[in-house]
């Protein structure tokens, strides 16, 4: 059952990803990106390997629908791989429950905030710095993540209070 | 060999990460020069159909603002066909069929899937191999130039389009003559920008910019965009001109393709020239 929604969420984050917020360009150099926050959701207790695993074939398959050539695959990547560090730098006073979902549903707003916050900066850092690969346009990727990590991070967890509603009522 | 075990079972999370991260770098900077498979691209079936049904219905939306385009270029065409011209000279007679070969050969395709605010923007066309199409084709449209064709499937292809980072079209200046490299600068969709161009040439504001024809790709001719602005690059004899693009590459729909049927003269005569022997 888990597994069925896990691989229902990927469809529709990867096609809400790469039809809709890649096709959305406002100026500015900004870029709305949603698809972190499947990875972010993933059960925490997930290993390690195979949640790398999930974000190498995610971020690619973004990437073959936008032609990014690997891209989003990278930066999905790297994520997937500091989520449990963060997990444990921040980790709550009673510890977490065994599959527990970390989600708004279930966590405090300012944990939220903070581990999603910057695991979001660190992901449009890496996506922005590898777009555009080049040291005299530093300030270019800097004015980029600053921009749109905001946009992400609020479009994030407007999803979250739309979309985990329900199961909390059920 | 028991010490390289255990640092390779203590590393392992960040081996497997490091495996992975490289296998994805490498696949996006080898693909940004040369696309291997298709598998990766948009040109892949699977994703090439759907956005060719995205397209068809999305394409009705702009019909009119398309019509009022081809009728414009129609009427261009017309005004040069013998059918609206004088003839001034009476007795000569001119033959065509032997002293006008035809060099260039136009493919129509749709751009089915498109984006334009990103670093490298790469547009899909809904026509493939099996229409002619090969990689390094030129591409352009009624009101510009549009790019070079990246990768072609059976029926889809990619164009790596003037809104790329390495694009260096050969361009020039129309009534002047200067040339230079397009290039652009991954900011803003409209504006480009010209390398190369030294400055004891007199530039003007508002003077068209067309491509050269060199390499083949494209004929001469094809309009790129106006000067917009003009500076001086700092240390260097060269100006820094800013161009504004004559297409809007946020609307484009309809394109054509080049086929240059000298280009294999061409690029066989080109190669006769001696290399440089300073590298050895």
């Amino acid at each position: 059952m888990q597994l069925i929604k896990y691989l229902f969420q990927f469809i529709a984050y990867v096609l809400a990803q790469a039809l809709v917020f890649n096709q959305l360009e406002i100026d500015y150099g900004i870029q709305f990106m949603i698809y972190p926050l499947y990875i972010l959701l993933l059960p925490y207790d997930l290993n390690i390997f195979l949640s790398m695993l999930i974000a190498f074939i995610f971020g690619l398959s973004i990437d073959i629908i936008s032609n990014t050539f690997g891209l989003h695959a990278s930066s999905a990547l790297l994520i997937a791989y500091l989520r449990p560090y963060f997990f444990k730098m921040f980790e709550i006073r009673d510890g977490y429950d065994p599959g527990m979902e970390l989600s708004t549903k279930n966590m405090e707003f300012r944990w939220i905030l903070s581990v999603h916050g910057l695991l979001l900066l660190i992901h449009h850092f890496w996506f922005f710095l590898i777009e555009i690969f080049k040291f005299n346009e530093m300030w270019f990727v800097f004015q980029k993540t600053i921009l749109s990590m905001p946009i992400s991070l609020g479009i994030c967890l407007l999803i979250q209070s739309i979309f985990l509603r329900k199961s909390k009522q059920r | 060999m028991r010490n390289l075990i255990a640092f390779f079972k203590r590393f392992q999370v960040f081996l497997m990460f490091a495996l992975l991260q490289i296998l994805a770098l490498y696949i996006y900077f080898s693909f940004m020069s040369f696309p291997k498979t298709q598998v990766l691209t948009s040109t892949n079936v699977i994703v090439g159909n759907f956005f060719r049904y995205k397209n068809d219905f999305t394409k009705l939306l702009n019909l009119s603002r398309t019509n009022t385009k081809l009728q414009k270029e129609n009427i261009k065409l017309r005004e040069n066909s013998p059918f609206s011209l004088i003839k001034i000279d009476r007795n000569t007679i001119k033959i065509d069929d032997t002293l006008y070969h035809q060099q260039y050969e136009f493919i129509p395709a749709i751009v089915i899937n498109s984006t334009f605010d990103k670093r490298n923007n790469f547009f899909t066309l809904n026509a493939g191999t099996l229409q002619g199409i090969k990689r390094g084709m030129g591409v352009f449209s009624d009101a510009g130039v549009v790019g070079v064709i990246h990768h072609a499937s059976k029926h889809f292809s990619i164009v790596e389009s003037v809104l790329t980072e390495n694009i260096n079209l050969d361009v020039m200046i129309e009534k002047s003559g200067a040339f230079g490299l397009l290039k652009w600068e991954g900011t803003h969709a409209r504006f480009g920008k010209i390398s190369g161009i030294s400055n004891d040439i007199r530039v003007k504001k508002w003077s068209k910019v067309v491509t050269r024809g060199a390499s083949g790709v494209f004929p001469y001719g094809i309009p790129v965009g106006k000067i917009y602005k003009i500076g001086s690059v700092e240390g260097k004899p060269l100006w820094d001109v800013t161009i504004l693009f004559s297409e809007d590459y946020r609307k484009i729909q309809r394109v054509y393709v080049i086929k240059n049927i000298l280009q294999e003269e061409q690029n066989q005569i080109e190669s006769l020239i001696p290399e440089d022997k300073e590298e050895e």
